[in-house]
């Protein structure tokens, strides 16, 4: 899949917005004074910013975004539908929250309210994610893998920016350090396991595709026969291979898959472990995680082969 | 009522009549609006196709064989290009027929991403998703002849590899020929059920079988170089 930047932003953006935001509704809602309302403000602050800035984006991936309004029309079958109408009911929400943090009062409302941005940003996290989970022609992205890598890695880099901001003014609770490093493993470990799960399975044939098992073959030669492109038929780029045509050389996705690890989870990790938990360190390590997930989201979509690309040639998925 | 297409993978001599008959038709259909072109006259000539025509060869000489393989939408049952499409624009009418409500489609492009067939490209002219109409336009157009009213690549195609009618219905000549020349849809295990279907090559009865042709010419090879041999 070509890896549009609108896209990749708006989903590592927003995703770290969104992870941020329950992250820190989360803190207040099970040990109200861990973290001051300050902190607390400012994230839910940090985080809307980060959530519309990621939107933003997104619309500029629309061929056709004066039609954007239209996108609520299909919540009951659509998770693009889904994802801006839980975004769309999320920004009041947070809002709200927002003003309560920094108002201090701590109370049943603001525990509600949390409550609602917990549930909210992690509704719109999931359905970020069951947008490429849901599309069972790429199957890179049609796996489970998909929305736990989304939601985890949203949630790792949220902590991270969490840690930053508690951090400011006052040492960061001891816990919002083992939540952060717990999440970064965790998270970690799930890029891992769809990396290893996105190499491990052998996808649809070009020869299954074109329907030799079905009998598109000479008299007599037997089903196992196999099918090459002669000629597609077109002599100039189409829509179809500028959209799905995109490939990635092995060498340059194992480098940049190396990069990934390192800035998005190694040195955030070995920084969390053995840092000294100044909020400008962590400030520069939470920007190095956002720029490893940027590489990370960016090899989501350089290594995902739809399936018409058989029909243009590639002997598998 | 299940409207689609049959090809016939036996007669199809890959000549994109049907590609380019579709192109022409379409370019001034009321239905998706005109299909851009990009560059036409340039060095670098592309644009917008509801139906593109592949070639494939399969299997190993001698028992090889080269395959012209039309492509369009296949009209799926359960078309997720349909289900994924968050503004209503895609959808799919009571005859089966899958279409796009130019004036809705914000171009997010998730329907093409969710065809496997490459059935719906982006138009960068209109800024919005086209795709086969399957001619509603022509197919119940009463002004024009009975025989007329059938999609444009059907009418063209050379050697009639393309049959067009209701598959609910089981005496159409598509529901007959699908059954009598096993005809298949691509990828089911996609679980889309399309609706199209590709009839396979005839088994068809050579004079000579291949292995009987062989034998002939090696016995013909033996004969010619016996004599040599002898001498």
């Amino acid at each position: 899949m070509k890896p549009a930047f609108s896209i990749i932003f708006f989903t590592v953006a927003s995703g770290a917005g969104l992870g941020l935001l329950a992250l820190a509704a989360l803190f207040d809602l099970v040990s109200t004074d861990t973290l001051p309302s300050q902190a607390l403000w400012r994230s839910a602050l940090l985080a809307l910013i980060l959530i519309a800035a990621g939107l933003a984006s997104s619309t500029m991936h629309l061929a056709n975004p004066k039609n954007a309004w239209r996108s609520l029309a299909r919540v009951r079958t659509s998770w693009l539908s889904r994802e801006a109408a839980s975004a769309l009911a999320l920004f009041p929400v947070a809002a709200l929250y927002l003003a309560l943090a920094a108002k201090g009062n701590a109370g049943s409302a603001r525990a509600i309210v949390a409550f609602a941005s917990v549930l909210l940003a992690w509704a719109v996290l999931f359905c970020t994610a069951m947008i490429y989970a849901s599309l069972k022609p790429i199957r890179q992205w049609h796996t489970w893998w998909t929305p736990v890598n989304y939601v985890l890695l949203g949630h790792w880099s949220g902590a991270l920016l969490l840690a930053t901001i508690a951090s400011a003014d006052a040492a960061a609770p001891v816990g919002l350090w083992i939540l952060a490093t717990v999440l970064g493993f965790a998270a970690l470990a799930a890029k891992l396991a769809y990396w290893v799960w996105v190499g491990s399975r052998g996808g649809t044939t070009l020869s299954h595709a074109v329907g030799v098992d079905a009998g598109v073959r000479a008299p007599g030669a037997p089903a196992s026969v196999r099918a090459r492109l002669f000629d597609a038929g077109h002599s100039r780029a189409t829509f179809l291979t500028d959209e799905f045509g995109f490939v990635v050389a092995r060498r340059h996705a194992t480098s940049l898959r190396a990069i990934a690890l390192g800035l998005g989870f190694g040195l955030p990790l070995v920084y969390l472990i053995w840092g000294d938990g100044r909020w400008q360190a962590t400030l520069a390590v939470a920007l190095c995680c956002i720029v490893g997930l940027l590489v990370e989201r960016w090899l989501f979509f350089a290594e995902a082969r739809h399936t018409v690309r058989l029909y243009h040639g590639d002997a598998r998925t | 009522m299940r409207l689609g297409l049959t090809i016939d993978l036996d007669t199809c001599v890959g000549c994109h009549a049907c590609a380019t008959a579709c192109k022409e038709w379409n370019a001034s259909s009321k239905v998706s609006g005109a299909l851009a072109d990009y560059d036409p006259f340039g060095a670098e000539p592309s644009g917008v196709w509801f139906n593109r025509v592949r070639h494939f060869e399969v299997g190993e000489y001698p028992d090889n064989k080269t395959i012209n393989f039309p492509m369009s939408c296949m009209h799926c049952a359960d078309a997720d290009c349909v289900t994924v499409c968050p503004t209503g624009a895609s959808y799919k009418r009571a005859d089966g027929i899958v279409l796009v409500d130019q004036d809705k489609c914000m171009g997010c492009n998730l329907c093409a991403w969710a065809c496997p067939y490459g059935a719906r490209e982006l138009d960068d002219a209109s800024h919005t998703m086209k795709k086969c109409t399957l001619c509603v336009d022509r197919i119940y157009d009463e002004l024009l002849p009975p025989e007329d009213r059938q999609p444009a690549c059907v009418l063209a195609c050379p050697t009639h590899a393309r049959m067009f009618g209701d598959f609910d219905d089981p005496n159409s000549a598509v529901s007959r020929a699908t059954a009598e020349r096993g005809g298949f849809g691509l990828l089911p295990e996609l679980g889309y059920d399309p609706v199209n279907r590709y009839l396979p090559p005839r088994e068809r009865p050579s004079i000579l079988g291949l292995d009987e042709t062989r034998k002939l010419l090696d016995r013909g090879l033996a004969a010619l170089a016996s004599p040599a041999i002898r001498r």
